[in-house]
């Protein structure tokens, strides 16, 4: 067996032990793909320096365990033998019929009674996944829950030990040194080494020891190793020596993570709280068992993987320490990373919750979170959330960038988290209030047209499922209605439909953008061609003033929006943020076009009557997506309408970003007036099937002209067309639903 | 609700008493007729409804299902907060579960509004060979505080659909008859049980629920 065969090989331990980033682990820290070993330098049980060598950390392993040893030999006293030898039993006092509490006896009937408590509420709590599974038995002085923790250490280190046992049944019969090994094989072959400083008890990866390893884990993660987060704190009822609110620190932390949500989503964090849903109701839960009830047991680990891999020091700078801190959890960044997955799984359930018009019902969706969740897309947001709450500004009560939000919390709304992967600060640092100002301006009336034309968001909760792949619901569940057999048909139906039509957008671009890449920039791409448009738009005499600023600001808005999802670097966020833009904005082009709808009475003959108020989602997608800068030509100036389309696709990418921006305004406006909302629906599903025909009128009349003066680009029209079967297609298929 | 299902009155209900005393199983017989063996141990608060027709009205019984643990004494007083119900649930082989009834009780009359319908619910008759807790005391203990009280088994589904109803049917008809003191109140004539619901202002206050779309 080569040394490579010491990887494992059965894909589910595989799947167990690795985490899901080796790569980005293996330049922090060591052994990433040894969960047992990172975790105790993790936690502060081994040495974490990079220096320390096997011998260092077989001789740290030997102590730790050493240390339980005797702890167990302490604690877990029989009546039969004796503490001390030399100390005589004092027969009067220690017998079992002793009234004293303080006697062996009256100890041990103690402890007795501990244990069965303990017992109890592990046979409660492991039914079915730790099956086979050995528990730890010393932790007695152990709060029930956190066993899960020892024990899933210890389920992971039986799969460990399996994997090492094959490794080394390889190794020591084809490799002569221990030199021609990969360094992680070597690593697996000295941890598990039984020769060496400390013999057998120095065996880093031992099954042997695996209740010693586990109950060492067990207590830094509940003591957090002098760091800030201890999660032996979230189970006591008085507040933490030194707090500032003077609150249990579970109910402190579980204020802390509303506070932060309050911060990325006020809207969410609002109304949670409009409906009474306190947070410690579930984040009791989350923390004192560390999302042990939440997520999957191989999704789990990978989530401790992380939380344990954050530092748990003190990360505030000591000139800040003069200022008041109300949040101890957001001082560290482990704590502000367990904050972080706190909020992203709320932020996950978005759509869900707003949908949701009572605390029990809310509840009972936060305590039943989904299974079937990306873990490292939450992850990633967790930790974009983290570096926002180790913001100093978020730490301490005040900052500039609250109060801006509050003055104007519909629209810092829409570029919050809540949108998507954007970073939160970004749009918020990096532009001065005056470009919000002006911007909220120019938005505003259409904002007004579109207050009530949303749809009813109770429609959405159901749709929530369907959007799992997203960690961000989309605004496109908003219109979607309750069967979801209807909605993933529809659903697929858009994706198709929009990766048609993005690739060919793309590739509209490139002709025009000339060596523009297409790999990953696209975005960038996309700020190109916007500025192209903008100057043609400038250059053409015929613009109204009115536009030309309106795109001014909408090219603005492009290098915001293309910005903050880079910050994240991670191209698979990017992806994931740039179709969630193309699906907002679809809804809302259609929306503005239901407002300020046909603007030629006269094409908006025939209109169907049996397509459903209801299924204007997928079929808005792709009509907006058709007439999206004709609308704003239209919308604007109608007499221009004609001149300006000939730029057609560049408009149209135009009028989709320009959207985008205010979409999220129409979205958070539209969820703060659930009652409108469903007659606008019907208007709607009205207003969208009239305006298919009015595109397809229009494009036919266009299409004759682009005949006769030739300017607009026949991909462009291919574009069109293609679109607008698909939309013809997708009307039908609702139309039979 | 989007489910276009109506519903008249929304009613919640706390279920409380010891750790293991089968809490979690009673509401998940009454929620959803299941009993599963192996059952986690509730952490914090969990949450079931079910919607049962009282009188020819829908009415919504949100249940939150508490820890038992002392350990979470510290933050359940908050889960009292708009219960119209409480079950007491001890367990009929466990004489402590029992003997620590009246503190769950003192809690609840603490914490609670007064108008609170409690049900002492003694669990487990399916292990009647192991009984700790005589039917009579529990009784005379009920009869004494003016508790309704009933012994069931989640396991063998006895009685649990009837300590809900008992309770749900008790805040309804203690409702109607409020909304009907109110109305006559408010009209200076007959009652007639035509006359619209009113909200009764205070802790006790239900919440009807919205009917049908929510659009005006």
């Amino acid at each position: 067996m080569p040394p490579s065969a010491a990887e494992p090989e059965s894909p589910s331990t595989a799947e167990i032990l690795r985490s899901p980033s080796p790569r980005d682990r293996s330049s922090s820290s060591r052994f990433p793909n040894l969960r047992g070993v990172r975790w105790r330098i993790d936690l502060g049980i081994l040495p974490s320096s990079p220096s320390s060598s096997i011998e260092d950390l077989r001789r740290v392993t030997a102590d730790s365990r050493r240390r339980y040893a005797n702890l167990r030999r302490c604690l877990l006293v029989g009546p039969h033998f004796p503490k001390d030898g030399d100390k005589s039993p004092d027969l009067v006092m220690d017998n079992p019929l002793s009234q004293n509490p303080d006697s062996m006896w009256g100890r041990f009937f103690r402890n007795a009674e501990l244990e069965r408590t303990v017992d109890q509420d592990l046979s409660h709590h492991f039914s079915d996944k730790f099956d086979g599974v050995p528990f730890p038995e010393g932790n007695v002085v152990a709060n029930s829950r956190f066993t899960v923790s020892t024990s899933s250490a210890s389920a992971n280190w039986v799969a460990m030990n399996e994997e090492d046992d094959h490794g080394f049944q390889g190794c020591e019969t084809k490799v002569a040194s221990l030199d021609e090994l990969d360094p992680e094989t070597k690593d697996i072959v000295l941890l598990g080494d039984a020769y060496g400083a400390e013999g057998e008890l120095g065996i880093v990866l031992s099954e042997r020891f695996m209740e010693h390893d586990a109950f060492c884990m067990f207590d830094a993660l509940m003591n957090g190793s002098r760091g800030v987060v201890a999660m032996a704190d979230y189970y006591s009822p008085s507040p933490a020596m030194g707090s500032v609110t003077g609150l249990p620190p579970v109910i402190e932390a579980s204020s802390a993570l509303y506070h932060v949500l309050s911060k990325v989503d006020p809207h969410l964090h609002s109304h949670l709280v409009e409906l009474g849903v306190e947070p410690q109701y579930f984040a009791l839960r989350w923390l004192r068992v560390l999302f042990g009830r939440e997520f999957l047991l191989e999704d789990l680990l990978v989530i401790w993987d992380e939380i344990f891999a954050s530092p748990n020091g003190f990360s505030i700078p000591f000139g800040e320490n003069d200022r008041q801190i109300s949040f101890t959890i957001l001082t560290s960044p482990r704590g502000a990373f367990i904050v972080g997955i706190v909020v992203s799984m709320i932020l996950h359930l978005r759509s869900l919750l707003l949908a949701t018009e009572n605390a029990t019902l809310c509840l009972q969706r936060l305590l039943n979170f989904p299974e079937n969740i990306n873990v490292e897309k939450l992850i990633a947001k967790a930790k974009s959330l983290q570096a926002l709450a180790l913001d100093p500004s978020i730490t301490f009560a005040s900052s500039t960038v609250w109060s801006f939000e509050k003055s104007k919390p519909s629209y810092v709304r829409g570029h919050s988290m809540s949108s998507g992967a954007i970073s939160p600060n970004t749009p918020l640092n990096s532009l001065p209030e005056s470009y919000w100002e002006e911007k909220w301006r120019s938005l505003h009336e259409a904002e007004e047209l579109k207050k009530g034309s949303h749809s009813d968001p109770l429609t959405s909760r159901v749709n929530g499922l369907l959007s799992r792949a997203e960690s961000v619901p989309s605004p496109i569940k908003f219109l979607s209605d309750k069967k979801e057999s209807r909605a993933s048909v529809r659903r697929k139906l858009l994706e198709d439909l929009s990766q048609e039509i993005n690739s060919k957008m793309d590739s509209t671009n490139k002709k025009d953008s000339g060596p523009s890449t297409k790999d990953g920039s696209s975005l960038s791409v996309e700020i190109d061609m916007r500025k192209d448009s903008v100057e043609d738009l400038t250059i053409e005499s015929s613009v109204v003033e009115e536009t030309g600023k309106a795109a001014s600001e909408e090219n603005s808005s492009v290098f915001s929006t293309a910005t903050s999802p880079l910050s994240i670097a991670n191209e698979r966020e990017n992806e994931f943020e740039k179709s969630s833009v193309t699906s907002k904005i679809s809804i809302d082009d259609t929306n503005e076009e239901a407002c300020s709808q046909t603007p030629e009475p006269k094409l908006c003959q025939a209109p169907e009557p049996h397509l459903e108020a209801t299924t204007s989602t997928s079929t808005s997608t792709s009509t907006s997506t058709i007439i999206g800068g004709e609308k704003h030509v239209t919308g604007s100036k109608e007499q221009q309408r004609k001149p300006l389309s000939n730029r057609f696709p560049w408009f149209w990418k135009f009028g989709r970003n320009g959207d985008a921006t205010a979409e999220k305004i129409g979205i958070s406006e539209g969820q703060q007036r659930p009652d409108k909302v469903g007659n606008t629906m019907r208007n709607l599903g009205q207003s969208m099937l009239e305006n298919i025909q009015v595109v397809e009128s229009v494009f036919q009349q266009e299409s004759l002209e682009n005949l006769s003066n030739n300017i607009l680009g026949s991909k462009g029209q291919a574009t069109a067309t293609a679109a607008l079967k698909e939309l013809r297609k997708i009307s039908n298929l609702l139309s039979e639903m | 609700m989007a489910s276009g299902d109506r519903i008249d009155y929304v009613f919640k209900v706390v279920l409380i008493g010891d750790s293991a005393v089968g809490k979690s199983q009673i509401l998940s017989r009454f929620a959803r007729d299941e009993f599963s063996l192996d059952s986690k141990a509730t952490i914090g608060v969990e949450f079931q409804t079910r919607t049962v027709l009282i009188e020819h009205k829908s009415v919504k019984a949100q249940i939150w299902d508490t820890a038992g643990q002392e350990r979470y004494r510290a933050v359940t007083s908050a889960y009292y907060r708009g219960a119209l119900g409480a079950m007491l649930v001890y367990d009929i082989t466990k004489r402590q579960t029992f003997e620590h009834i009246p503190r769950w009780l003192e809690e609840l009359r603490s914490h609670a509004d007064k108008n609170l319908v409690i049900m002492m619910i003694g669990n487990k008759t399916d292990l009647e060979d192991d009984r700790a807790v005589p039917m009579e005391d529990a009784k005379e203990f009920a009869q004494k505080e003016g508790l309704f009280f009933l012994e069931t088994s989640a396991l063998q589904a006895v009685n649990v659909e009837m300590a809900f109803l008992t309770v749900l049917t008790e805040i309804f008809n203690i409702i109607i008859k409020k909304n009907l003191a109110a109305d006559s109140n408010a009209n200076n004539s007959v009652p007639s049980l035509e006359g619209k619901k009113i909200l009764i202002p205070g802790p006790a206050q239900i919440i009807p629920a919205k009917k049908g779309m929510c659009c005006t």
